[in-house]
Parts: structure tokens; C-alpha cells; sequence
């Protein structure tokens, strides 16, 4: 083994042997510094996760949707529109989306119910979520009751249950024939709840709008770049939210590890005067104490990080899911897609491993420096 | 002794894996992917697949572009850019239509200029597969000229430095 490689493990080894020493102490604070690691990681990879699923939702999406507006309020639209904007120079498709939500009395929850043209959905059936399908106790082949907008019920059958992957959006909704949802909500024949428009080339799509704006000045076209970060900033603003929760255990962390980091004890110094006339220089020192900040940091964040993700990837993040998710009755209960990010995790560590490892350095360095004889008397 | 290394096989088979999946592009336009750094200002053209622009020669050489400004460069002055080929031994020319993103023959198609639509090298001749596209885009871009392909000339290209 190189000299220096042997000389960074026999001083490892002796700050392994110095922190069993003092076990009480390093195991607490450590046990800390876990809690607060684990913490600030289970809220990063959760909002992470969740903007990534509402990303990958969004990916589906249609570059834009044109909604029309009566008295500063959404309103069904003529489905002639469509011919209109599809003459749009650079609009590559345009299609009248029928949908609607429908509130369910007998289960609590609210439905998304939209129209497929799908041939394969023949009228009278359904398509469902499987969060509808666990809430109403139903499988393939069962009837379920809707009730139209005159109270009288209309009964579907059930064709398909929705696949599990794409469960945040999947879980309410109910996908119809478009005769039964103008039938369930009393749309009239030639409206449409909004128009789907797709751009050849994005960068065509504020001109778009500008045009379709221009034809029909009732219109407000609504981008899919809009609809993303409308989404991020609902997460961001809750896992903000969260994070002034917790700062105040954030910052009494802080406080804890500043004062176990930073007093030396006079027994360590005194260590430190004994190692240093026994032949240690500055450098040995410094090495030592910044391998036992290491170990306790590492340490801590390692277990911070896998605690999280097994929390938040295993067990839905069951400490904050109310916190962050929503209060909708009709609850999603899916597992997140692990996503993890590079750039978050240094993030998390420079916040965390970074500043104990200095706050520990600067007092021994003082130590370190000061004349051995002094250090043992004092 | 000759003991199998059944990780080493599982490990070299991994690494062919990709390779394999990958293969080579087709030559046909329309499996045409943007590859490598642009002929003439050495950008990667992957990061601009909607300007992408290629040549083809005879051998079956590709030749890519991050837009059709550095295209244009590249055919007008082809003894500084490639010194090896010659303008006879190209088969096809490729631009992408700015409405669909599509390829379309460059040869065939019209091209604006002076628009505010900025490409990866600042302003650029927007291709378009036909004259009433570009029409619309002169419009709705405030641009200032329509030129088929023929009609593009070094002079043209002074103006858009």
C-alpha cells in the first residue's frame, strides 16, 4: 500500500477507535443528523418525484387548450371552432374534447368523466380508474350507476379498468362514449368542453394563440409551458410550505451540532496536546478530526438519504402525504416512480455534510495550533 | 485450469447490447437523425434537431449542419469545408420545415429572410416545403424575403451576419 493511502488509513482507524470512545455522545448526535437528513431528503425526492409525474403526465398533453370564457368564466365552446383553427398556418391537429366532473354523493369523491373517440368504447360502456374502481367495489363487466343532470341514473357497463402507471391522473376518471357524456351533462350536440391543439413546431405556438385570440376574441388558449409550471409552483409552494415547518428543527439542528462541533471539551484538547507531543503535527490532527467530522456526517447522510427513499418510494411518503398531496377523497394511492436527481442530492449534500465537516475543522485547527505544553496544563 | 468467467460473458454481452440495439442510421430521408458537430461552425446539431440541416453524397457520407445559414456557407465555399468532394457527388440536400419540423428537399424549397425567428447562429433562412407557408411566415415573422433555393447567392448571405 502507498505510504500516504496507509497513513490516511491508520489515521481513520484511530478516529474510528477515538469516536467509540465516546459513544454516547457521537451516537446522538448522530441519530440527529440522521433525522434532519432524513427529513429535508424525504421532502426533496417527494416534491422531485411528483413534479416528475406531473411532468410525465403533461408529456401526453396537448401543446395547448383553447378554452372559451363568459363573463370571465369557463364555458362550453362550439366544436366548429375546430375547422377554424385547424386553417391555422403551423396547427398540425385540432380536436373538441368533451369532459366534465361529476361529484359522486354515495362515495364522497369527484370524478374527471371524458369522452373517447376511441371505437373500441361503445356507447353504454365505461372505461375506469383503478381509484374508481376500488371506491365503488367494481371489476370489468360490472354495471355502475351515473346520475345524469335530471337525477334520473344511467347505468354503464364496465369494459376496462385503466392501467396502474399512470395513477395520479388515472384514479378518477371515467372515460365515456361522447352520446353518453352529452347525455350524462346536457351538452348540447356541437359543443365542446375545450378544443386540444397541437403545433408542428412549439415555437409557433405563442403566434397560435395569438391568431386563434384574434378570431375568436371570447378565447383563451392556455400553453402547455403554462400548465407545467402552474403545476411545479403548486408543488414548490407546498414543499415550501413543509419546509417552514420544519425549519425550526432545521435550524434547533443546527444549533446542537454548531455546540457539539464546535466546543472542544478540555479533555480534547488536552488530546490534542498529548497527540502533538507525542510526535503528531498540525496536519496529523487537522486529518483526524476531519475524519471523525466525516464519519459522523457521511454517516448521518447515508442513512438520512436511504431512509428517505425508502420512505418516500416504499411507503408513499406516509408522514407528509396530506401535507403535500391534496384533499381529494378519491386518493391516489400509488407508488411514486423513484426519481432521482444527481443535482439534488449534491445539493443536499453540500447543505448538510459540507458545513458540519468545516464547523468542525476550525476550533481543532485553533487547537492544533496552539503549543502542546498549554494545551495539557490548561 | 479453465474455469468459465460466466460474469465476464454477462459483462462483455452488456456492453455489446447497445451497439447492437443502435446499428446504423438507414441512409433514406426519413430516418434521418441529427448527428455530430455542424460542417462549418463545429456546433452539436443533436441540440438543434428543428434547424438541422444535411448533405448526402454519393458514398453515402453525411454531412450536418445546426441550420441552413451554415448549409448554405458550407455548398457555396464546399473547397474550404470539404476539400475531398465535389458539389457533382451530392445526391441530396435536406432542410426541416419550420411548420411540421419535417425534412423536406432543400433543393425544392423557399426560404425567409430577415424574420425575428432566431436559429442556434442568430438570424437564419427559414425553410418552408412550399411558397404559401413562407407567405404566412413572412407575415406573421416580419420577414423580409422569400428566395427558393437557387436564388440564395453569397451576396444573400453578407446580410445575415
Amino acid at each position: 500500500m502507498r505510504p500516504s493511502l496507509q497513513r490516511h488509513r491508520s489515521v481513520l482507524d484511530f478516529a474510528l477507535s477515538s469516536l467509540l470512545r465516546r459513544k454516547g455522545r457521537n451516537l446522538a448526535l448522530t441519530a440527529v443528523y440522521t433525522l434532519v437528513v432524513f427529513v429535508l431528503a424525504s421532502l426533496v425526492f417527494f416534491v422531485q418525484a411528483l413534479k416528475h409525474e406531473a411532468r410525465e403526465l403533461l408529456e401526453h398533453a396537448p401543446d395547448m387548450v383553447v378554452q372559451r370564457m363568459v363573463a370571465g368564466r369557463h364555458d362550453p365552446m362550439p366544436a366548429s371552432q375546430v375547422e377554424a383553427i385547424r386553417e391555422i398556418r403551423g396547427v398540425e391537429e385540432a380536436e373538441a374534447r368533451i369532459w366534465g366532473y361529476y361529484y359522486d354523493p354515495v362515495y364522497g369523491g369527484n370524478l374527471t368523466v371524458m369522452a373517447s373517440q376511441d371505437p373500441t368504447l361503445a356507447p353504454g360502456s365505461a372505461w375506469i380508474g383503478r381509484g374508481v374502481a376500488r371506491n365503488m367495489r367494481v371489476a370489468e363487466g360490472d354495471m355502475v350507476p351515473l346520475r345524469g343532470y335530471d337525477g334520473l341514473p344511467i347505468l354503464f357497463t364496465i369494459q376496462k379498468v385503466l392501467a396502474e402507471d399512470s395513477e395520479l391522473v388515472a384514479a378518477d376518471l371515467v372515460v365515456l362514449a361522447p352520446t353518453d357524456v352529452r347525455a350524462l351533462f346536457n351538452l348540447p350536440e356541437g359543443l365542446a368542453t375545450d378544443l386540444a391543439v397541437r403545433a408542428g413546431n412549439p415555437r409557433e405556438l405563442a403566434t397560435i394563440a395569438s391568431k386563434i385570440v384574434e378570431k375568436f376574441p371570447d378565447a383563451r388558449p392556455i400553453l402547455k409551458a403554462e400548465m407545467l409550471r402552474t403545476y411545479e409552483a403548486a408543488f414548490d409552494w407546498r414543499g415550501g410550505l413543509m419546509v417552514v415547518v420544519l425549519a425550526s428543527a432545521i435550524l434547533s439542528f443546527i444549533i446542537f451540532a454548531w455546540d457539539k462541533a464546535t466546543g472542544l471539551s478540555a479533555e480534547e484538547r488536552k488530546e490534542i496536546g498529548i497527540l502533538k507531543s507525542i510526535g503528531w503535527e498540525s496536519g496529523d490532527v487537522l486529518l483526524l478530526k476531519f475524519w471523525e467530522g466525516a464519519v459522523v456526517s457521511l454517516a448521518a447522510f447515508l442513512g438520512g438519504v436511504l431512509l428517505a427513499y425508502g420512505h418516500v418510494f416504499f411507503f408513499s411518503a406516509t408522514l407528509f402525504e396530506h401535507a403535500l398531496k391534496g384533499w381529494s377523497v378519491l386518493f391516489p394511492r400509488f407508488r411514486l416512480i423513484p426519481a432521482l436527481d444527481a443535482y439534488q442530492i449534491t445539493v443536499l449534500f453540500f447543505l448538510t455534510v459540507l458545513p458540519y465537516t468545516a464547523a468542525t475543522l476550525v476550533p481543532c485547527w485553533r487547537a492544533a495550533m496552539a503549543d502542546p505544553d498549554s494545551a495539557m496544563r490548561s | 485450469m479453465t474455469r468459465p468467467y460466466p460474469s465476464l460473458l454477462v459483462a462483455l454481452l452488456l456492453a455489446l447490447t447497445p451497439s447492437l440495439r443502435a446499428g446504423a442510421p438507414p441512409a433514406s430521408a426519413k430516418g434521418l437523425v441529427p448527428k455530430g458537430s455542424c460542417a462549418v461552425c463545429g456546433m452539436h446539431v443533436p441540440k438543434f434537431p428543428e434547424w438541422a440541416a444535411v448533405v448526402i453524397f454519393q458514398d453515402g457520407g453525411q454531412a450536418w449542419f445546426d441550420g441552413p445559414k451554415d448549409l448554405f456557407t458550407y455548398l457555396q465555399d464546399l473547397k474550404r469545408y470539404a476539400p475531398k468532394r465535389r458539389a457533382q457527388d451530392i445526391t441530396t440536400i435536406q432542410v426541416k420545415d419550420y411548420y411540421t419540423l419535417k425534412h423536406i428537399d432543400a433543393r425544392k424549397a423557399f426560404f425567409v429572410l430577415g424574420s425575428d425567428v432566431m436559429g442556434p447562429m442568430g438570424k437564419e433562412l427559414v425553410p418552408f416545403a412550399g411558397e404559401p407557408q413562407a407567405r404566412d411566415f413572412l407575415k406573421d415573422h416580419r420577414g423580409q424575403k422569400i428566395l427558393p433555393f437557387q436564388e440564395i447567392t453569397p451576396a444573400t448571405m453578407k446580410g445575415l451576419e
